[in-house]
C-alpha cells in the first residue's frame, strides 16, 4: 500500500485533480446553489395552521374576559358556556363565550370574546379572542389573535432539508468516484509495466496484496472528501448562519453519511475496481468497466434527486449496511477469484 | 535442492514444457538454454509458484510447487529477475529495493544495510532517490538484480540476466553470479547468452518444450562431436589427404587452407603416431591444436536435430 501511496505521491496533477474535483462539486457547486437560496428566498415563518381562516383583525379593546367561576376537568357536550374558567375540559358542540380557557379540547364549536392559552381546536370558529400555544384543525378565525404551536413551515425550512439532501449525495457520489482511476490501474497497470511478475513472486498473500491494492486507492479518497466535506459544512454555515439564525450543519444525517455511507461507498468503488483490474488485460478496458462500477451509488442518487429516497439517519444507517455487507462480500471474491497465473499469462 | 519430475504445462493445446524432469543440486549454477518459446520462463514461473503445472511434479527443499501452503515458503526462498527488470519507475531505486525488502519481510536495519552496500557497490547511492524511470537500461537491470537478492534467497533465478547489458555490465554481473555459487546460492538462469553459459554454469539444459540433453557445457560437445585435431604445416603435399585417409585411427580428413582437419579416435593416443607419420613423409609440421566445440555448436546441433 505505501508503495502505491508514494507512487501516487508522484503524480501531481492526479493529486491536483483529486483534491480539485472534491473541493469543486462538494464546496464551489452548494455555495453557488445556497447564495441565491438565501437572498431570494423570504425569511418569513407565517403563522398557520391547516385550514386556518382568518377574517378581520381583533379590536383594539379585546382584553381577557371577566369570570366568575371555575371549572376544571369537565366534559361538556351541547352547552353554551359564559363567563367560566375552564381547565381541562373537553367540549364539543358548545357556544362558549367570555370564557377563559386553559389546557382544553374544543370541537366542533364557537368561541366569542374569550381567551385560549394551550389548547386544542378542530373544527372551531373563534370570534373577537386571542390564544396562543394553540393546537389546531379547520378553525374560523374572525376578528382573532391566535397563536399556534405547529408553525407551517417557511419556504426556506421547506427547501433546505432537499438542497441539503442533493448536496450530501454529492458527499456520497464523490469518493465513489474519486477512485476509480486509480483502483482500475491498480493491477492491470502494473501487469503493463511489467512490474506485477516480481510483486506476485513475493512471499506476500492474495489478501495483503488486495488490501495494499485497495487502501492505497481508498485513502487519498477518502481524504479528500473530507476536506471538501469540511471546507463544504463551514461555508455553508458561514452562509445559512444569517438567514437560519444558527449552524446547521453538519447533522446527523450529515454525520452518519460521511463516517459510515461515504466509506462503505467508497470501498465498493474501490473493491469493484481492484476486482475488474485483476480480470482485465488492458488499462483503458479496465477504466471503462469501472464507469460502471458506480452504478449503485448513482441509483441511490437518482433515488434521492426524484424524492423517492429521503435520506434521514436511519436511512443512511440501512444504506450503509447495505453497501458493508455488499464490500465484504466483493473483498472475498475478489480473493477468492484472484488467480496470480491468469493475471500473468492472459492477455485476452 | 531443486528436483523436477515430469513437469509439464500447457496453454489451452499449446504445450509450453512436457515431461521436464532434472535434480539441480545446491549451489551449483544451471542454465537453461533454448529458443525463444522454449518453455523455459514457464518453467521459471512454475518453480516460483506463479503458475500451476498441468502435470508433474517439482519440489524446492522438500516444498512442493503447485500447493497453496508451500508456495509462500517456496516464493520466500527464491529471487526472482524476470525477463524485464520490471521497477516502479517514478520511485527511487531506494524505495525499489525497500518495498521488496519489506514484501520479503526483512528487518528494517537489516534492509537499510543491504540496500546502503549494494547501491553503494553499483556506484548509484547519490542517486538512490532519483526516479529509475530515468535509468539507462543497464543500471535498471543491475538494480533489478539486487531487488531478487534483498532478501539473501537461497535459490535464485534469473531470467536473461544479461540480456540489456554492456559487456562491461554483463561482466560484472556474471562475476557477482559466480559471488554467489560461492556463498552457496544455488542459481538457475535463462538465457541465450551461450558464452556466458559455457563460462559460468556447472550444467546446463538444452530445452525445446522438453528437456533435449542435459550436461556440463564441455561434456556436452565431447559427446556429440568427434574430437578433431588440426595440424598447421607450412606446405600440404597434394596426395596427402588420401595417404593419410588410409590410416586405421582417422575416421576422417580434411584440408582447410594450409590446415589438415583430421578425426581421430583417442587424440592422447593417437596424435604422436600422426606427427611420427607425417614427419616420416617429409612434411614440415608448424603447430597441433585440437578443435573445440562451443556450447553453440552443441546447441544448434541439437536444437536441429529436435526439430526434426
Amino acid at each position: 500500500m505505501r508503495k502505491d501511496l508514494d507512487e501516487f505521491k508522484k503524480q501531481k496533477l492526479v493529486i491536483g485533480s483529486i483534491i480539485a474535483m472534491p473541493i469543486v462539486l462538494g464546496v464551489v457547486l452548494p455555495l453557488v446553489m445556497f447564495v441565491p437560496l438565501v437572498t431570494i428566498v423570504p425569511l418569513e415563518r407565517p403563522w398557520d395552521v391547516d385550514g386556518l381562516l382568518q377574517i378581520g383583525n381583533l379590536p383594539d379593546d379585546g382584553s381577557v374576559p371577566w369570570t366568575n367561576q371555575t371549572l376544571e376537568n369537565v366534559t361538556f357536550n351541547q352547552t353554551v358556556i359564559k363567563n367560566k374558567t375552564l381547565k381541562n375540559v373537553i367540549l364539543t358542540n358548545c357556544i362558549i363565550v367570555s370564557c377563559v380557557l386553559e389546557n382544553s379540547t374544543i370541537r366542533d364549536s364557537s368561541v366569542q370574546n374569550s381567551s385560549l392559552s394551550s389548547s386544542s381546536l378542530i373544527n372551531v370558529t373563534v370570534i373577537h379572542s386571542k390564544g396562543s400555544g394553540l393546537d389546531g384543525r379547520s378553525i374560523l378565525a374572525v376578528s382573532s389573535d391566535l397563536m399556534f404551536t405547529k408553525t407551517k413551515p417557511s419556504e426556506i425550512d421547506q427547501v433546505l432539508p432537499l438542497m441539503f439532501n442533493m448536496v450530501l449525495m454529492i458527499f456520497i457520489i464523490i469518493p465513489a468516484t474519486l477512485p476509480t482511476i486509480i483502483a482500475t490501474y491498480s493491477i492491470v497497470g502494473e501487469k503493463n509495466n511489467r512490474s506485477l511478475e516480481p510483486l506476485l513472486a513475493t512471499p506476500t498473500t492474495d489478501g495483503e496484496l488486495l488490501a495494499g491494492k485497495i487502501f492505497s486507492a481508498f485513502i487519498p479518497s477518502m481524504g479528500s472528501t473530507l476536506l471538501a466535506f469540511s471546507l463544504g459544512v463551514t461555508l455553508l454555515d458561514v452562509v445559512l448562519v444569517p438567514k437560519v439564525g444558527y449552524p446547521l450543519l453538519p447533522n446527523l444525517t450529515w454525520i452518519l453519511s460521511i463516517v459510515l455511507l461515504a466509506p462503505t461507498a467508497c470501498l465498493m468503488s474501490v473493491l469493484a475496481c481492484v476486482l475488474v483490474s485483476s480480470k482485465v488485460s488492458d488499462v483503458r478496458a479496465a477504466q471503462q468497466l469501472g464507469g460502471f462500477i458506480v452504478m449503485p451509488v448513482v441509483v441511490l442518487m437518482l433515488g434521492v434527486l426524484s424524492g423517492f429516497i429521503f435520506l434521514s439517519p436511519i436511512m443512511i444507517v440501512v444504506f450503509a449496511g447495505l453497501f458493508g455487507c455488499l464490500d465484504l462480500g466483493l473483498f472475498y471474491f475478489a480473493k477468492a477469484i484472484f488467480n496470480r497465473e491468469n493475471i500473468l499469462t492472459k492477455w485476452t | 535442492m531443486i528436483i523436477c519430475d515430469r513437469l509439464t504445462k500447457t496453454f489451452g493445446s499449446i504445450k509450453a514444457i512436457q515431461d521436464f524432469s532434472l535434480e539441480i543440486p545446491d549451489g551449483c549454477i544451471f542454465g537453461l538454454l533454448g529458443p525463444n518459446g522454449a518453455g523455459k520462463t514457464t518453467t521459471m514461473r512454475m518453480l516460483c509458484c506463479l503458475i500451476q503445472p498441468t502435470s508433474g511434479e517439482a519440489q524446492i527443499d522438500s516444498y512442493e510447487i503447485g500447493k497453496k501452503e508451500s508456495a509462500q515458503k517456496i516464493r520466500g526462498m527464491i529471487g526472482l529477475l524476470p525477463e524485464v527488470p520490471g521497477l516502479y519507475e517514478t520511485l527511487g531505486a531506494y524505495k525499489n529495493l525497500d518495498y521488496y525488502g519489506q514484501f520479503y519481510g526483512v528487518p528494517k536495519q537489516r534492509r537499510e544495510e543491504s540496500i546502503r552496500t549494494t547501491l553503494t557497490n553499483l556506484g548509484l547511492w547519490d542517486r538512490r532517490n532519483e526516479p529509475v524511470g530515468g535509468f539507462s537500461k543497464g543500471m535498471k537491470q543491475k538494480i533489478a538484480i539486487a531487488r531478487a537478492l534483498i532478501h539473501d534467497p537461497k535459490y535464485i533465478f534469473l531470467d536473461e540476466p544479461t540480456a540489456s547489458l554492456d559487456p562491461a555490465a554483463a561482466k560484472i554481473v556474471r562475476e557477482y553470479i559466480l559471488e554467489l555459487k560461492n556463498r552457496g546460492n544455488t542459481v538457475l538462469i535463462n538465457t541465450h547468452n551461450l558464452t556466458e553459459a559455457e563460462r559460468i554454469c556447472d550444467q546446463v539444459a538444452l530445452v525445446k518444450n522438453r528437456i533435449v540433453k542435459v550436461g556440463n557445457p564441455k561434456g556436452l560437445a565431447r559427446g556429440l562431436f568427434a574430437r578433431t585435431i588440426s595440424i598447421t604445416m607450412q606446405k600440404i603435399p597434394p596426395s596427402l589427404l588420401k595417404d593419410i585417409s588410409s590410416l586405421d585411427f582417422v575416421s576422417q580428413a580434411q584440408i582447410k587452407g594450409n590446415q589438415l582437419v583430421l578425426n581421430v579416435r583417442d587424440p592422447e593416443v593417437d596424435n604422436p603416431q600422426v606427427i611420427s607419420w607425417l614427419i616420416q613423409q617429409g612434411v614440415p609440421v608448424q603447430f597441433v591444436s585440437e578443435e573445440e566445440h562451443s556450447l553453440e555448436d552443441v546447441y544448434m546441433k541439437l536444437i536441429e536435430e529436435a526439430d526434426g
